[in-house]
């Protein structure tokens, strides 16, 4: 094993990491070595391709397919050099003031994470699309909300120069997006931060960090030779997403008197609908998500949002299989579609845990709450459809494949509560939150509410996992929020932090 | 097994040819690559209940069943009252699915070709 000594070891380069290497990076300058750790690579622009499956197969953890431990649900991450900023589609939104207040951890203040969004959409480019740049896909749910009077606003997106690929979700292939691979991190090395990228973390000692380099088939080699390495540190930042950082505190000695950690998961789980159109329509070009509607995110639980997946996403969304699903598959390019996304609440129940081999096991149940939110959320999106004009819809709780504009008015009748069968609809979510959440002592929580670990004072985490409760809205902002008080504490306390090496 | 009912989850045309066959295996043998031993392990033995469990109402395992017979066995285990049944043919399901629609060629014959620059696409059709 190879030993190393740093001054602060991030774990983690994502929406947390990212930003914490960017606002430590000044310390540099003072002599302060610090180094990012990221479990992905770092891809070369050509090799941004596009293609679904190589794509989701270079930057995401397996594929995107991690699945719950009873397999109802999957959840992407990604695992990339800037993390997940490297495949979400750059929405941009600052949380609310009743959310912060329904967090409820004292010493966090709406107005001071507001203060920090408003940093990063700046940092970000955060700008509304043109009107000329916005498809049908997107038009379409605008009209059909405003038909129905469901309130619906435009995203904020972090892009710069966009040419409309429309395959964010795949890493831009024009490098548009504004996440932390395109902004923070760059200047973070420009600065003198390390980020070593095919490295994943074992495990954390006391002021130390044990972490494998692996040989990786794309991407640029890493700044570490391959095996393993273990790197002694003042600090310690953990920012490997609400998966990756329980899993990690878990598996490190650390987690002994800290029962809350991994626990109080949420993730906003999903569904995708999609409706046929008797024409076809521009949806797979131009941003694939430009509007939102959560006009029933108080009184249903759920949000709505634009969306435009690929063919293999599309086909694993949709129920069933055979002749009717060949055909709608067959209209690529006349589908219109919706994601739903439910708010989900914090229960200790919903957990990472360890497997037998170390690695992350979710374990989530649905409420019933959550699940009354989904099939709510379905029949307003079939609503949205038809009143945007399309020929027919599938809702993967349907009692049937097609719903036909002919049938609009027997929705509740069609999309029944007890359609929503687990195992059988597809269930994504691409949210992960929770599991090292902030709070006042170790009973309930894992953090302070400036990210230190209870009892730990070198160990500090910074991604979404800190989370309470989820976000109700799509959370990198305030992930960049939450990890920019991280980095002031780290900085504030970098002297003692210095002085206090055992 | 899995070429076996490919067609019936997406139904072609013509029959799979050697090359589409070997293109969807290679895709559904690289997912199966990242996942867990214990997990490829489970997927090999709902493999095997998905063959044989049919033999006790047709007396024939799934492989040898006509087209509507796989429909109907395949609907059934769909819908069974068992998550780990239905999560199993989920699963199968989604391989499937992914070998065939994850590959390239595939998303041009369904009307899907993304270009690089989207919004010139979407600017060109706006003036028509």
């Amino acid at each position: 094993m190879r030993e190393r000594d740093a001054d602060i070891v991030i774990i983690g380069s994502g929406a947390g990491g990212g930003t914490v290497a960017r606002e430590l990076a000044p310390l540099c300058a003072q002599g302060v070595r610090i180094v990012a750790l990221e479990a992905g690579p770092k891809l070369r622009p050509e090799e941004f391709t596009g293609r679904e499956v190589e794509m989701a197969r270079r930057l995401y953890s397996e594929e995107g397919g991690f699945l719950t431990e009873d397999r109802s649900m999957s959840i992407a991450f990604g695992r990339a050099y800037g993390g997940s900023t490297v495949v979400y589609t750059g929405t941009s939104l600052t949380i609310t003031e009743p959310t912060v207040k329904r967090w409820g951890v004292a010493g966090l203040e709406h107005a001071d994470l507001l203060a920090r969004s408003r940093k990063y959409l700046a940092q970000n480019r955060v700008h509304l699309l043109p009107d000329d740049d916005i498809n049908d896909n997107n038009r379409l749910f605008e009209q059909g909300c405003r038909r129905l009077g469901y309130r619906v606003e435009q995203f904020p997106l972090n892009l710069d120069g966009c040419r409309g690929a429309g395959l964010c979700n795949l890493g831009c292939p024009n490098g548009a997006k504004m996440g932390t691979h395109r902004v923070q991190l760059p200047e973070a090395e420009r600065q003198g931060v390390t980020v070593v990228t095919n490295c994943q973390v074992d495990r954390i000692e006391e002021r130390a960090v044990v972490a494998t380099v692996g040989k990786a088939a794309v991407g640029e080699p890493s700044a570490w030779e391959p095996g393993e390495h273990r790197v002694r540190a003042k600090a310690v930042v953990v920012a490997g997403g609400a998966i990756g950082s329980p899993a990690l505190l878990l598996r490190s000695p650390i987690s002994q008197g800290l029962p809350a950690l991994g626990r109080y998961f949420t993730c906003h789980p999903a569904l995708i609908l999609v409706a046929q159109h008797d024409a076809p329509i521009t949806n797979y070009h131009g941003h694939p998500k430009s509007f939102y509607c959560d006009h029933f995110a108080d009184s249903e639980g759920f949000l709505l949002e634009t969306c435009m997946y690929f063919p293999f996403t599309t086909a694993k969304s949709l129920t069933g299989f055979g002749v009717e699903h060949a055909r709608m598959m067959l209209a690529m390019d006349r589908l219109q579609m919706i994601l739903v996304l439910a708010i989900d609440p914090p229960d200790a129940g919903n957990r990472v845990m360890l497997g037998t081999d170390g690695q992350p096991v979710v374990r989530y149940r649905f409420t019933d709450g959550v699940r009354r939110s989904l099939v709510q959320a379905m029949r307003a999106s079939a609503r949205i459809f038809f009143a945007a004009g399309a020929a027919r819809v599938h809702a993967p709780a349907a009692r049937q494949f097609f719903i036909e504009a002919s049938d609009a008015g027997r929705i509740d009748e069609l999309i029944p509560f007890d359609g929503l069968t687990l195992g059988t609809v597809t269930i994504s979510s691409a949210h992960p939150m929770g599991g090292c959440r902030m709070g006042t002592g170790p009973a309930d929580s894992v953090t302070d509410a400036w990210g230190r670990v209870h009892g730990v004072p070198w160990l500090f985490v910074a991604d979404g996992s800190l989370f309470p409760r989820c976000a109700e809205i799509n959370p990198y902002v305030t992930i960049m929020a939450l990890a920019d008080r991280v980095a002031e504490r780290v900085r504030t306390e970098w002297p003692h932090l210095k002085a206090s090496r055992s | 097994m899995l070429l076996a009912i490919a067609p019936r989850i997406t139904p072609r045309s013509e029959p799979m040819t050697p090359a589409a066959a070997d293109a969807l295996l290679a895709l559904v043998d690289g997912t199966l690559a990242s996942r867990t031993p214990a997990m490829r392990r489970q997927f090999g033995v709902f493999l095997l209940v998905l063959r044989w469990l049919p033999c006790l109402r047709y007396l024939r395992p799934l492989d040898r069943l006509d087209g509507a017979r796989q429909d109907a066995a395949l609907r059934w285990f769909q819908g069974h009252p068992l998550q780990i049944i239905r999560g199993g043919f989920w699963g199968v399901r989604t391989l499937l699915l992914l070998g065939h629609y994850g590959q390239p060629a595939v998303g041009a014959s369904i009307g899907y070709t993304p270009s690089t620059d989207g919004n010139a696409v979407l600017h060109a059709r706006a003036r028509r």
